[in-house]
Formats: C-alpha cells, structure tokens, sequence
C-alpha cells in the first residue's frame, strides 16, 4: 500500500515538474539574453542553409550538432564545427539566462527541454531533428 | 580484432579453368563477425595480368549493402612472396582510391622480411558522418619491418604531397606544388603489446619539425611514453593548422600569432612528466580586439617533481582597450599550483601591482587569488583610451584580496578613483565571465565633494558650480548594461558657491520630459543665464528596466531636484515617478550631444 502511495506521488511529481516550468516567462528579457539572443539572429544566416542541407540538425536536449559533414566541402567543414560549438556556446548560456531571470536557476533543465520542442516546432520542412530515441528525422 | 569467420547460408565456389587463360571464383555469401559479403567474383586474365575482384558487402550493425571493387590493371608475381599491382583502384563505399604497391616477402625458419610501397593518387576517403574524410590526396608509403623471435623491427616512411584531408578538428591542405609537403619518418619496434617509436620526425610544411619517440599499448591504444622535441616552430601557421582547432571552444578560437616557439614534453606511464615552452618574439593578438601581447619572450618550463622558474616578458598590448606597458614577469610553479611574490604591468604612468599571487589548476579549472594596487594611474590618458568623455584625476586602489574561481571575479577592498577634484569609490566589485557573451559585474559606488563645474563640462551638460555626493547602491551590470541600482546624487554637504546655469536647468528639466523645459523658455526666467541654489539632487532606483526617481524634498505634484535660494529663485521640479531607464538614456545622450558645441558663458 505504502509503496502504492509512493509511486502515485512519483508520477504526480514527475507531472507536477514540468508544469512549474511551464510557469517560467520564456520570452524575459534582460541584457544578457538580448545580447545572447542578437548574437544567434547573426549567426542564424550562416547556419540556414546547413539545417536545409542537413549537414546539421537540432537536438533533442536544444542544441544543434553536425549531423552529415559530407554535405560541407572538406575546407569549410571546420567553419561548421566552430558554427555549431558557437551556437551551442549561446543556447546552453541562453537556456541558462532565462532560468535566472525567472529566480529559478533550478528550471534550466525544463526551459532546455521546452525549446528543444519549440525549436523543432518552428524548423522548416526538410530540416533534420533528433527525435526522443536519439534517431534523426526530417520534418 | 576480426572474429573467427562463420560461413552462412549458401557458399557457391566455382573454379573454371579454360585450358590456362584466366581464372574465375564466385561466392555467393560469406559472413564473419565484421561483416557480410555477397556476390564475390574474382576473375584474373593469365595472359594480361589484370586482376579484377568485386563484392557487394554490407559492415556488421549497419544496414546497407555497399559495392567494393578491386582492380589491378597489371598484378605481377615475378618471384615467390613478390606482388606488384599497377594501376590499381580500390573502391568501396565512401573510399576511391588510385595506387600502386609492390610488396615483397622473404621468409626463413627464423625471420621474416617484409617490404612494401604503396603510392596513392587522388585518393577520397570519408566516414559515414564525414568528420574524417579526404580528398584528392596523393602521397607515398613505404614500410620496412622484419621479424625476429617476438618481435618485428620496422621503419616508416610517409610523404604527403598533395590533396585535402578533414580529421576532426584538423584541416589540413596542400595544394601540390614543388616541395610542399608533410611527412613522416619513424622506426620502432613492435610486439604483442606495443608499438614504440625509438627515433622519429614529422615535418610539416611551412610549419616546422618535431623529433619524438613514443609508446603505444595496443591493448588500449593509448600513449604511455612520449618524448617530443619540436624544432624552430613557426607559430603563424601552425596557429590556424593545429592550435585553433584545438582552443576552439576557448577565448583564444580567434587570434593571430606571430614569431617563433618551441615545445618539449616528456609523458611517462601515461602521465605528462615535464613539459617546457619557449616563445621568441612572438605577437599574440586577438582578432575580436579583447587583447593583445606584443613581443613576447617566455620561457615556460614545467616538471610534475620539481618546482621550476618562469619567466614571461612583453613589449607592450592591451587587454579590453587599456594599453599595458613593457612587463618583466617572474612566476614559480610547483606541478598544479602557480606562485610569484610580485607582478608589475605597467598601464600608463602607472599600472598593476599584483602581490602574493597564487593559482591552482584544480578540475580543469584556475582558481586564483593574489592582492592587488593600481598604482597612480593619469585618467586623461585612460579615459581617452577607453573612449570615455576626457576626465582629468587620477585613479589608484589598494584591494587587500581579488579571488578569481569557476568564472567570477571578486574583489575585497577599495579602489579608488580621484577625479572631479573629489573621489569615487568602488567597493565590493565583482565579475563573472568578464570575458564570456553576457559578462555580469557587481559593486557599489561612492562619490564625494566631486566637482559639479569640471563635472558639467566633462559632459557638456550645461555649467553648475558646487559640490556632489553621490551613492549607487547595488550596482549590478549584464553585459556591461546597469540592470539593477540604487542611486543617488546630492549637494555635498558644507558652505561653497551653489549656482546654476539657465542652460543646466533646461537641461534637468528636460530630463523629465520637454514640457518643463518650454515652461522656463516661456517666462520671464529666461532673461537670466544663472541661478543660486540651496540644494540639488536626484535619485533613481533602476528596477526592470524603470527608473523610479525622486528628489530632495517632494511635493504634491511631484518631486524637488534643485532647490532654488536668493532673487531670482528657481526651483526645478520633477514630475515623472516613474522614468523608462531607455528614454532617460535617450534624454540625456540628446543633452549632453546638443550641448556638446562650446558656449561662452
């Protein structure tokens, strides 16, 4: 019985999480995160034509990752990787940022989890995401 | 590595031999623990050598069946044990490779000899996700090894001269012409359980060479000895071929280096022993201007038993615009921690003065903390270099304790800025990630008896003659934008001339909004250029982005921000509680850029 109330409470819990973070304002603004958000708008050009290619594709946990190098020529597929390690830089300190700028650092995990689907929402058709198994597919 | 071939299914084997002419196997399907293969055919022609074999084959785990193919235009066994192909092509999955190898080999009871060179041209290679691919890359290989009891003794030697290869994260081009190159030479020993280098060189072109000698277990494929030694290192281009890839996801991704340097390192049982790094000239510059060193000579050496000494000197850089002068700077290290007495940097007529410093690399991190002085630093010099509105003073600070971990910055003591014939004091900073995309910088100010005349001019607001106070509590900055504050500015207190100008008035009171100020330009005030006034000051606490203000005294309608005393009395009221931070900016950037001409007063 007890552990009947247990796993109840477990399964309430594990409902009730997320929710508290469906409480966090995604759309705050504070100069770190306008700064963090006008540096992705730049480097938002530059990366485009690689989800449309698919030599990268977004990530189940909000970042991006290459995920097919052979659609780059060999010389630009350094600038890729350096892209791709930027942009992650910028989404990890973004997912961050709003947590903090809700007074809830505890939430980054939530924030991260719910821009990963928010990304993937807005992906245009063609584009590469990885679905919850870790396998990629093309919306 | 392969497991014991398991053969599957059907296994067709055919030999057809007309009368001599050519010889032909087909199999159907074979399978082993690294793969299948299915549709096998080998045919070779007795009368032109030509050697043709073709599979289609599939890799264990993976599910797609590839074609491979081998073609030898020429295969020759003129003796026992030697193999030419000429013309040979080799293709299979995302590999195309064109070469030639002979390969010998002569065996006795005892020993084994074996000699093989292999040359490549335009060949393309890649892994399924391409971080390890090439192309067009043409070079030769020649391997010596012979065999004696356990143990085989061998001799490499490799040239790459031309083509593109991406090894993730390197990126490595040469496009073919005379000399141009990378190779390798290396001899060594292999056995049961390791490969070790005694004696080798890799050049690289343009770049420079580097001796080592080495060890690798092959059970795990891991380095256990190194021994390397580089050679007159040309640090501009090995910058972008090896040291960028690998600090990529550093503050120095984006520099340019310059000069020369060289590196020794010794590791032993898999842990790095002793290390030294030498520099010569070398200029360090980083191309989003963050900062810079010129002329460095260093001698960076390092030893996991014994302490050793370094020495770093620069001609001069900058680091975030502030200039740094010429810098002698002697430090101790003793395995993870570093320690040096006293460090000067020179900034101006004056500088850093860094005492008792002490730094430890705990978790793949520095943590440090030392005691700091700014000696007497001119700020006319420092504000032009920072772009700031020109300040005459001096700034100087005495900080008991800086510490610096996991990012944040934190300071123990006051530094204090003598400017506007009075003085600023920061106490309490603080700073995390200065150098990241969201820097965040704490403190709290302090402002006494400043000038409001040099004051008024250093930001052409409009002349007011006196003295003022000043508190900005909590002081908090994101990317170098206040976000956070309490501040207040007031009259000092004691007995000095109070005037202010008709122009300053307009200007505070603009501050509120334009109508205050065309209420002034619409009376009889305006036939006066200055007031007397008793006492002045204003106060905004910065919250969300608003600025909630008040003054020295408030009023029904509003709030007191100049006082006025004596004929003709003007008192300059404020109306708005509540100010957008960004329209106060706004205001006053119109202000002290409209009022920016000189004016005879």
């Amino acid at each position: 019985m007890n552990k009947y109330i247990l796993s109840v409470f477990l399964l309430l819990s594990s409902f009730l999480l997320p929710l508290s973070a469906s409480a966090a304002d995604l759309e705050i603004n504070t100069p770190a995160i306008a700064a963090i958000k006008s540096s992705m708008q730049s480097r938002h050009a530059q990366l485009e034509p690689h989800y449309a290619s698919g030599a990268v594709g977004l990530t189940r946990d909000g970042l991006v990752a290459v995920r097919d190098a052979n659609a780059v020529p060999l010389k630009d597929r350094q600038a890729l990787n350096a892209l791709v390690a930027a942009e992650n830089k910028d989404r990890n300190a973004l997912y961050k940022e709003i947590a903090v700028a809700n007074q809830n650092p505890q939430w980054e995990s939530d924030i991260r989890n719910t821009f990963a689907q928010k990304w993937v929402e807005k992906a245009r058709a063609g584009w590469w995401y990885q679905g919850a198994s870790g396998g990629w597919a093309q919306k | 590595m392969i497991k014991p071939a398991l053969l599957f299914g059907l296994v067709l084997f055919s030999l057809h031999a007309h009368a001599v002419s050519s010889i032909s196997i087909r199999v159907g399907h074979l399978q082993s623990g690294a793969g299948e293969l299915r549709d096998l055919k080998l045919d070779y022609s007795l009368a032109s050598n030509r050697l043709a074999l073709s599979s289609r084959y599939r890799e264990a785990g993976d599910g797609d069946w590839q074609q491979a193919g081998l073609d030898c235009a020429r295969l020759l066994n003129r003796a026992a044990g030697s193999w030419q192909c000429e013309q040979g092509r080799l293709q299979a999955g995302q590999i195309d490779v064109q070469f030639a190898l002979k390969f010998v080999r002569k065996t006795d009871r005892q020993t084994q000899d074996i000699r093989a060179e292999l040359a490549l041209t335009k060949a393309a290679f890649s892994d399924a996700a391409g971080l390890r691919a090439g192309e067009n890359v043409s070079g030769n290989l020649s391997l010596q090894a012979s065999r004696t009891a356990q143990s085989w003794r061998w001799q490499l030697e490799a040239d790459w001269t031309a083509g593109e290869v991406f090894w993730q994260p390197f990126y490595i081009a040469l496009g073919g012409k005379r000399g141009e190159g990378h190779s390798l030479r290396a001899r060594g020993v292999m056995d049961a359980q390791s490969i070790s280098v005694d004696d080798a060189r890799l050049s690289l072109f343009d770049v420079g060479a580097a001796d080592f000698s080495a060890e690798l277990r092959r059970a795990d494929r891991n380095l256990h000895h190194l021994n390397l030694r580089t050679r007159k290192v040309n640090l501009e281009t090995l910058y972008p071929l090896i040291l960028k890839p690998l600090l990529e996801k550093t503050a120095l991704n984006n520099l340019e280096i310059a000069g020369k340097g060289d590196l020794r390192l010794m590791m032993r049982d898999g842990e790095m022993k002793s290390a030294q790094l030498n520099l010569q000239e070398a200029d360090i510059e980083d191309r989003n201007g963050r900062f810079a060193l010129y002329k460095i000579n260093a001698n960076l050496p390092w030893d996991y038993d014994q302490p050793q000494n370094l020495k770093l000197a620069y001609a001069g850089g900058y680091l975030l615009r502030v200039p740094l002068g010429k810098a002698d700077i002697n430090a101790a290290v003793n395995r993870y921690a570093l320690t040096a007495s006293r460090i000067e940097l020179p900034v101006f007529d004056g500088g850093l003065r860094l005492k008792d410093i002490s730094a430890a690399w705990i978790d793949k991190q520095w943590h440090w903390h030392l005691r700091a002085d700014i000696l007497p630093i001119d700020m006319a010099e420092l504000s032009r270099a920072l772009h700031w509105p020109a300040m005459q003073g001096k700034v100087a600070a005495a900080i008991p304790l800086v510490t610096y971990s996991r990012g944040a910055l934190n300071t123990d003591g006051d530094m204090r800025f003598e400017l506007f014939d009075g003085s600023i004091t920061v106490k309490n900073l603080a700073m995390q990630t200065p150098l990241g995309i969201a820097p965040r910088l704490s403190a709290d100010l302090e402002m006494r008896n400043l000038d409001l005349g040099t004051l008024t001019r250093t930001f052409s607001f409009g002349a007011i003659e006196g003295k003022l106070d000043g508190d900005v509590k909590s002081l908090r900055l994101t990317n170098w934008k206040p976000v956070h504050f309490d501040a207040a500015v007031y009259s000092s207190p004691g007995k000095y001339p109070k005037k202010i100008s008709q122009r300053a008035v307009e200007n505070i009171s603009s501050l509120g909004g334009a109508g205050a100020a065309a209420a002034i330009q619409r009376s009889f005030l305006r036939f006066f250029d200055q007031f007397n006034y008793d006492k002045l000051g204003l106060n905004c606490k910065l919250r969300n982005d608003t600025c909630e203000m008040s003054g020295v005294e408030s009023t029904s309608e509003g709030y007191v921000i100049v006082k006025g005393r004596g004929i003709p009395s003007i008192t300059v009221l404020g109306y708005n509680r509540n100010v957008s931070w960004g329209d106060l900016l706004a205001r006053l950037k119109r202000v002290t850029a409209g009022n920016s001409k000189p004016i005879i007063e």
